[in-house]
């Protein structure tokens, strides 16, 4: 049985270990409900798009706009999001297994896959992989990534599908159901689609200016920009939920360690106690006769 | 009328309002109740809005915006921005020292997307400047 005071400091370092996971939990909790908020905020931007294009699309000019022109599918560029840091339970892992089953598939079809990595575990994962080809890496995005990143990620996807060097992006990421599930999903976001919606009789009889295939343009522009900063957006809430449900379990843990280890000690210590006594009244005997 | 400035983090401004000017690609409109049902794109710039008729032109609100799409009916008016900034939330010294250091950038790029990065934040400096310009003016 191992002494007193070793079991002391086992449980003092189980014990700040627990703080530290505690803190972790806590501060993945604030972030989860800060994320999931903002995964509802696009909505109202989504479906005023959707609208406008549902509209055009009846009218027929979606059919020649590059951006829905559907090819079959040679190469395909996968944007591949994960997290940054570990420590999140299964999240970084089973997007990845899900990115290397994607890539199996599409080698044995013969189609070449280019990837954007999102996020540093996406990042180095994919750099261990053999034949990859790497289009851009992104380490270390907001947790609301309008602006910038998102520009440069919908410019390069954009323009590489109207260029004709792919004929499909697929967002490859963690789809946030509700704070007990997450689901490792791929999303096609080009060549664009769109779930249609009524039309309000406004947009019917609108006049387009300039015209309205520059109209369309930026529609659709916008709205797989958004389709894309959704999938971010879910990924980083599935990854604070893990992160908050891999933290509490490792509390629990700690706790449960701790109350084994007390009770060890308590056991050690007692045992001490009953050995001197016994020694001491077997002193005691010894010096009767 | 009603006017919503839409953009991808939730809606920025949900009032009824008496006029809006915009500028959009074919040079700046203002839109008052009743206007004709019109679909345009807004080019980045200014938006000032007038709440109430007899507003003076002083007590204007504006917003700078980096482009987007202007759905205009009889009663309302919907812009899907990309980004929307307050006046009130614009101080004009920052926005003059990021000014300065996207024109920096843009001297000192090195390819095509650097080059384009950096007008986009000129572009986009320069419209807030433009309104931190424009609130100082109507400032008593």
């Amino acid at each position: 049985m191992p002494s007193t005071r070793a079991l002391k400091s086992r449980i003092r370092s189980v014990g700040s270990t627990k703080q530290i996971t505690k803190a972790m939990q806590m501060v993945a909790a604030s972030k989860m409900r800060k994320t999931q908020d903002a995964t509802k905020a696009s909505t109202p931007y989504t479906l005023a798009a959707s609208e406008i294009l549902t509209y055009l699309a009846s009218q027929g000019a979606t059919r020649r706009h590059p951006m829905f022109v559907k090819r079959e599918i040679k190469s395909r560029l996968i944007i591949f999001v994960a997290a940054d840091k570990g420590l999140a339970g299964a999240y970084n892992s089973n997007v990845s297994k899900l990115y290397t089953k994607i890539r199996k598939q599409d080698a044995a079809a013969g189609i070449h896959t280019m990837t954007i990595g999102i996020g540093r575990r996406a990042n180095q994962y994919v750099a261990r992989l053999k034949d990859t080809d790497v289009v851009a890496a992104y380490d270390n995005i907001d947790d609301n990534p309008s602006g910038r990143v998102l520009h440069s990620i919908l410019d390069l996807a954009v323009q590489k599908y109207t260029s004709g060097e792919v004929d499909s992006v697929d967002v490859v990421y963690t789809k946030f159901i509700n704070g007990l599930r997450q689901e490792a999903t791929t999303r096609r976001v080009l060549p664009a689609g769109f779930a249609e919606t009524e039309v309000s009789q406004n947009i019917r009889t609108a006049e387009y200016e300039p015209d309205v295939d520059t109209v369309l343009d930026a529609v659709v522009y916008r709205l797989v920009g958004a389709q894309i900063f959704q999938a971010l957006l879910d990924a980083k809430a599935s990854e604070y939920s893990m992160r908050m449900i891999a933290m509490k379990n490792a509390t629990d843990n700690a706790n449960d360690l701790v109350d084994d280890l007390t009770l060890a000690m308590n056991k050690a210590r007692q045992g001490a106690i009953t050995q001197e006594l016994a020694e001491i009244s077997g002193g005691v005997e010894a010096l009767k006769d | 009328m009603r006017l919503q400035l839409i953009t991808l983090l939730g809606v920025k401004f949900d009032e009824d309002i008496y006029e809006m000017n915009i500028s959009t690609a074919d040079g700046e409109i203002g839109v008052f109740p009743g206007h004709e049902p019109l679909v345009t794109l807004a080019v980045p710039g200014v938006i000032s809005v007038r709440h109430k008729k007899t507003d003076a032109d002083d007590s204007m609100e504006l917003f700078a915006i980096s482009g987007g799409v202007v759905e205009i009916s009889q009663t309302e008016i919907k812009v899907l921005v990309d980004e929307a900034e307050s006046g009130s939330d614009i101080i004009e010294s920052e926005s003059k020292a990021a000014l300065e250091l996207a024109i920096s950038m843009r001297d000192g790029a090195k390819d095509q997307v650097e080059l384009e990065k950096a007008y986009q934040l000129i572009d986009r400096h320069q419209v807030r400047l433009k309104v931190a310009g424009l609130r100082r003016r109507n400032r008593p």
